[in-house]
């Protein structure tokens, strides 16, 4: 399936069936994977390139992993890829996001249940009307996860973007009024948060029938701004990736009791 | 636009329907699938929309039909909405699309491909259709309950039957037959034609939605002797399932 180097490893990721899990983890940033790892029992770091880093442990017996993707659905279609060709079965993603619904409180996280495909890279491989879609069953255990780790949570739509100075400056692009126009059509269709990787993620899993999912931290709405130096100061301790990172190990772990039930 | 006017295609105002609303394509179904409510009468029928009301486990529920395609559903969920239906189900036949599919069983809807041009008037084509979580689930522990076989998973709704159908005879045919190769290689389970706008207008709206299809053949099917079923008793029975426990789950979340 995916380029594989002479030591039989996969080109970019640098891993080979038996380094990793049936269940990965994927953060965007490689400096989070370390931080992810910790949640696991026995965590080894197994391999880095590129923005590719990888570390594998255990969660209630099973062997889980952990995968950067680095930013955007290009780079996080060839881990998806590689990963899939060694072995992975289950993937969620585990990152940060704009909350795009009013009354989004900073630290509250979004579990997704589909992608809006605003970016490049899922076009490659299937016509845009195609649904970007998480897996039921991977959506349920994070709603679990997340009411487990006691976190506010909302389900719905992520928008999957290609350029995160478009989303956060729009009006000073030369396509500002597209750019414009296209985000009121994703607030009224109800989306909840805004990432840059979901998309590409959820049409690789449907074409290859892996599950997938995501938890992604959200910053709140605009209506929400906060003011005061004290409600800044709050926000910025919400805004902590340990909420998703829990959130997604406590579904996990649900996933993986599920699954051993069905066995 | 006000709740108490009659609407124009449906000719229903508030009152007329329930909370949840099942949506055949066929009007001839309705009157079918009304004999498993309770007291159920017929309110009105105008076009191809036609509408039963009766009751389940006390809680009034409607069974309007679409019609053919998305452009006579979005006019039948516009203006079902706009008289209070807030739950919908669209219960339909379709074709299977994964060869181990076999006619009879039935495909519950999570999304759909959205191979249609109604609702690119409403929403950019990135957007998916998909369906509520919650109906989902309700459908899928219907069809455990009443251990009727199911799959879930994604619907291709296009607007051309006869393009599914015969594709090597329209002018754009190369284009048909490559996209129906990228639905199945994507895994889709079904194509019908009208799950995708119910989908958007669900998202847009904030009402739940949710379809579960009979696989009433399948071109895909490795075994030639798989035949054509039109039985719709099992997809009925499972849909009317599904509501009771949407409505058993509304009760409890209400403290009733």
């Amino acid at each position: 399936m995916a380029v594989r180097n002479l030591d039989g490893t996969q080109h970019h990721i640098h891993l080979k069936a038996g380094d990793i899990g049936g269940y990965v983890l994927l953060p965007g940033d490689p400096g989070r994977c370390e931080v992810i790892a910790k949640y696991f029992d026995e965590p080894q770091f197994v391999a880095q390139n590129r923005e590719y880093v990888t570390y594998t442990g255990t969660l209630l017996g099973e062997k889980v992993s952990v995968t950067s993707t680095g930013i955007g659905c290009p780079s996080t279609a060839i881990a998806v890829e590689e990963l899939a060709a060694i072995g992975a079965h289950t993937f969620i993603r585990v990152g940060t996001s704009g909350g795009i619904q009013p009354g989004t409180h900073t630290g509250d996280v979004a579990v997704v249940t589909g992608a809006i495909r605003d970016e490049g890279t899922s076009l490659h491989y299937m016509p845009v009307e195609f649904p970007a879609v998480a897996d039921m069953d991977v959506v349920l255990a994070l709603k679990a996860g997340a009411e487990r780790a006691g976190i506010p949570y909302r389900l719905g739509i992520t928008q999957s973007k290609d350029s995160f100075y478009g989303e956060i400056e729009p009006e000073r692009m030369p396509v500002s009024e597209h750019l414009l126009e296209r985000w009121k059509a994703w607030v009224m269709g109800g989306a909840v948060c805004s990432e840059m990787e979901s998309a590409v993620l959820f049409i690789l899993s449907s074409m290859y029938r892996k599950r997938a999912s995501g938890v992604m931290l959200m910053s709140c709405s605009m209506d929400m701004a906060p003011k005061t130096e004290a409600e800044i100061a709050e926000a910025a301790s919400l805004f902590d990736i340990h909420r998703a990172i829990r959130t997604a190990i406590e579904g996990l772990k649900v996933l993986i009791q599920n699954d051993k039930a069905k066995k | 636009m006000k709740e108490s006017e009659i609407k124009y295609h449906i000719q229903m105002k508030q009152g007329d329907v329930g909370r949840y609303v099942l949506l055949p394509g066929d009007p001839g179904r309705c009157d079918l699938i009304a004999q498993s409510f309770d007291d159920a009468k017929l309110v009105a029928s105008n076009r191809e929309y036609r509408t039963f009301t009766g009751t389940l486990l006390g809680e009034k529920v409607s069974v309007t039909s679409t019609g053919i395609g998305g452009p006579s559903t979005a006019i039948a969920v516009e203006e079902l909405i706009q008289i209070g239906a807030d739950t919908f189900i669209r219960v339909g036949t379709s074709g299977g699309m994964q060869p181990e599919q076999i006619p009879g069983e039935l495909a519950i809807c999570l999304a759909a491909i959205r191979d249609e041009g109604t609702t690119m008037h409403y929403m950019p084509p990135e957007f998916p259709a998909v369906a509520d979580m919650e109906t989902t689930l309700a459908i899928r522990e219907a069809a455990e309950k009443l251990h009727v076989p199911y799959r879930v998973g994604i619907t291709q709704s296009k607007d051309s039957f006869y393009g599914q159908h015969q594709p090597e005879r329209m002018p754009i045919a190369d284009r048909l037959q490559q996209r129906w190769k990228a639905w199945k290689m994507g895994g889709a389970i079904c194509s019908e034609m009208e799950a995708s706008t119910l989908f958007v207008l669900g998202n847009i709206y904030r009402k739940r939605t949710g379809g579960v299809m009979l696989i009433a053949a399948n071109q895909e099917s490795k075994d030639p002797n798989a035949g054509v079923v039109e039985k719709l008793d099992d997809v009925i029975a499972v849909a009317i399932e599904s509501l009771k426990i949407l409505i058993e789950h509304d009760r409890r979340a209400a403290g009733k």
